[in-house]
């Protein structure tokens, strides 16, 4: 009988700060955890508490894997004061994954902001290893400012691709930081881009506004709702269906979900809060 | 198959000492000795005092024997004694069934519930009393069980007629009947039980018929929020309801890991809490009471009913029982049900 409260111990080698309140730690767990991407993990700190996040890295890399971990209070804390050489214990993984096999041969659009960055580096990633597989991959990636934006040194090897599109923008550049890329909402590079809503999927993953106004936004140019991809993001604790604090309507976020098609979760209340 | 209740009484103090391989028996007794107004708990045999095996549920759910209050999950201990519980009511049966479907079925396991429920026989009884919160009619339920039981008693004079549910009772029945008589039961012993039971169901009907409600709870969402507020306002947050239920089992997850050893421990939350579902920057779906009082009531009727295909309420009556605020779950369900379907 396997215990689904079962922790992997894991050790942390590489710690980077990405922003000032984003890090990624890159760690090895004594057991390869066998995750897809878009499913996420429990990841703890021995005596203060553990909290859902989801893998950064491509899901072909089990046994040496990145979360990117944005520092907004109690456990994150800690979690930002880890150094290389620190023990985690690591539970899952859990929940839905991005269904790649209906992305084949389509042109995928991936939409995110802020540390929502972190599942769809993860898919981005997945997908870069078979990358024609797809017939292409546009990645809408926002930040705050300049210096908000995370995963900066992958940005040249990202844009290497024939068949894929990586385009930043920041919502403002303060004096004295430097940009040279797009400057507005995220959702506004929408109208940049020769967008091919029809059949095509569309992943979305952010804060709260951004996603309500990023799928409003997909909906509007002609995605369809059974095509648009969101992460919930709900408050967590098993992660595989028994504790119910993550139940919207009759849905658990946690084994239903994190990855739900809109289609899905569009009738059930507070889905944006 | 029919004992003698003093023999059976017997023969349990004996089995709690030692006999056979179970550790102990769990029988529910009186912690009042006012008999106005009884009150059962479950307690461990003891040897000087006699058991209140037929009366009416215990103050406390049967959940907190399965799922307790705060347990180690991870890693796990073996659990290896046998124990035995005698005296569970329909509605706890009941309960436990959904919680095997939660714990058990939904695609993992729990592995301490799971160890539990292997490591326990149940030996549920007939009600003969009603508490003035009994409302297992209102949702489909009756003062006896028909299954989920290991045995079953109900009471003919000075006798137990004893009926049989699992394959895995047979261990107990071999060492009662080298203890103590066992008799046949007769027709006639079954037309006695029948009758018994008929009378406590009309009880119960005429008891609640002032709260009776439809039993479609589809439209439960469609209430408008003032109906919520209406029925919730002296509501004050405390969590009692849920935690006394014998259905819910909300947890929180602990973490009393040290640096060598990861140790998990679950303890139970309320949704009607502020912090249970409140996320990262402070973010909550159900800010108000009002809502967090909702939720329960959807949960319940709803949401489970979606989850396991049957709705979460045994009408045990320990919420009304509980509430600090003098809440009458049977009458919201009734206004509520009223105002769903009009809406309808
Ligand atoms: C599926 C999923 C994937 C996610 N992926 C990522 C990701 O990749 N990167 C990322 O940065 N974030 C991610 N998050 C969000 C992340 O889980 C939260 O930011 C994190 O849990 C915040 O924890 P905190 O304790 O620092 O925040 P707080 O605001 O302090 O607390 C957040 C929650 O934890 C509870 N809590 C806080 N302290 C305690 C305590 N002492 N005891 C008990 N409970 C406490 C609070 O009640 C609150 O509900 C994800 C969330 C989900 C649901
Ligand atoms: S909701 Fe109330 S009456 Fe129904 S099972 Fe729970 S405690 Fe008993
Ligand atoms: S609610 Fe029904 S089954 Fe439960 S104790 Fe009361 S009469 Fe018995
Ligand atoms: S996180 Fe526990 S049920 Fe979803």
């Amino acid at each position: 009988m396997q215990n689904p409260y079962e922790v992997i111990p894991a050790e942390i080698y590489e710690v980077m700060q990405e922003s000032p309140l984003i890090r990624t730690l890159r760690f090895k767990p004594k057991k390869p955890i066998q995750f897809k991407t878009g499913q996420f993990i429990e990841v703890g700190i021995p005596g203060i508490g553990e909290g859902p996040f989801t893998p950064s890295s491509s899901h072909y890399t089990v046994d040496d894997m990145d979360v990117t971990i944005m520092k907004t209070g109690f456990l994150t804390e800690y979690v930002h004061k880890l150094h290389a050489g620190a023990t985690i214990g690591i539970r899952g993984p859990f929940g839905s994954n991005y269904p790649l096999e209906k992305f084949k041969g389509k042109d995928v659009l991936i939409l995110g902001g802020g540390c929502g960055l972190a599942p769809l580096r993860s898919l981005f990633l997945t997908m870069l290893h078979d990358h024609k597989d797809y017939n292409s991959i546009t990645f809408l990636a926002g930040a705050k400012t300049p210096k908000d934006c995370i995963y900066k040194d992958e940005v040249t090897e990202w844009r290497k691709y024939d068949n894929v599109r990586f385009i930043r923008a920041v919502d403002e550049v303060p004096v004295g930081e430097q940009w040279e890329e797009d400057v507005c909402l995220v959702t506004k590079l929408l109208r940049k881009i020769d967008m091919k809503p029809d059949g095509n999927p569309a992943i979305v993953c952010g804060p709260p506004v951004m996603m309500k106004f990023g799928t409003f936004d997909l909906l509007k140019y002609g995605y369809k709702e059974e095509n648009l991809y969101l992460s919930m993001e709900k408050k967590m604790y098993c992660g595989f269906g028994q504790c119910r604090h993550c139940v919207i309507g009759g849905y658990y976020a946690c084994k239903d979900g994190p990855v739900f098609t809109y289609n899905q979760i569009k009738n059930e209340e507070a889905i944006w809060d | 198959m029919i004992v003698n209740k003093n023999d059976f009484h017997s023969f349990l103090k004996k089995v709690n000492s030692g006999l056979g391989n179970f550790s102990e028996v769990i029988v529910p007794y009186h912690i009042r000795s006012d008999d106005e107004k009884p009150a059962l708990h479950f307690f461990r045999f003891e040897e000087s005092k006699l058991p209140n095996l037929n009366f009416f549920r215990t103050v406390d759910p049967l959940k907190i024997l399965f799922y307790l209050t705060r347990e180690k999950v991870y890693p796990l201990g073996q659990k290896n004694h046998t124990r035995i519980i005698v005296g569970v009511k329909a509605c706890d049966i009941k309960a436990l069934h959904l919680l095997d479907k939660a714990m058990l079925q939904s695609g993992f396991v729990d592995p301490a519930y799971k160890q539990w429920r292997e490591n326990t026989l149940i030996i549920s009884s007939d009600c003969d009393f009603l508490h003035e919160t009994c409302s297992c009619n209102l949702v489909n339920g009756h003062p006896y069980s028909e299954s989920g039981y290991d045995l079953n008693l109900s009471v003919i004079d000075g006798n137990y007629l004893i009926g049989i549910g699992s394959e895995r009772s047979q261990e107990f029945i071999e060492l009662m009947k080298r203890e103590i008589t066992v008799a046949n039961s007769t027709i006639s012993d079954l037309e006695i039980v029948k009758s018994n039971r008929e009378k406590v169901f009309d009880q119960l009907v005429e008891k609640n018929n002032p709260l009776n409600h439809s039993s479609d709870f589809s439209e439960f969402r469609k209430v408008e929020h003032k109906n919520w507020e209406e029925v919730s306002k002296e509501c004050i947050g405390c969590g009692a309801c849920t935690n006394i239920c014998p259905t819910c089992y909300c947890l929180i997850l602990n973490d009393e890991s040290s640096e060598k050893d990861f140790v998990k421990v679950r303890s139970y939350d309320s949704c009607q809490w502020y912090g249970y579902a409140r996320v990262a920057g402070g973010g909550t779906p159900r800010p108000k009471m009002t809502e967090r009082f909702r939720n329960r009531y959807l949960c319940k009727f709803d949401y489970m009913h979606k989850n396991f295909g049957e709705i979460g309420c045994t009408g045990c009556g320990r919420c009304t029982e509980a509430c600090a605020a003098k809440i009458d779950f049977r009458e919201v369900v009734k206004n509520v049900s009223a105002i769903a379907q009009e809406v309808n």
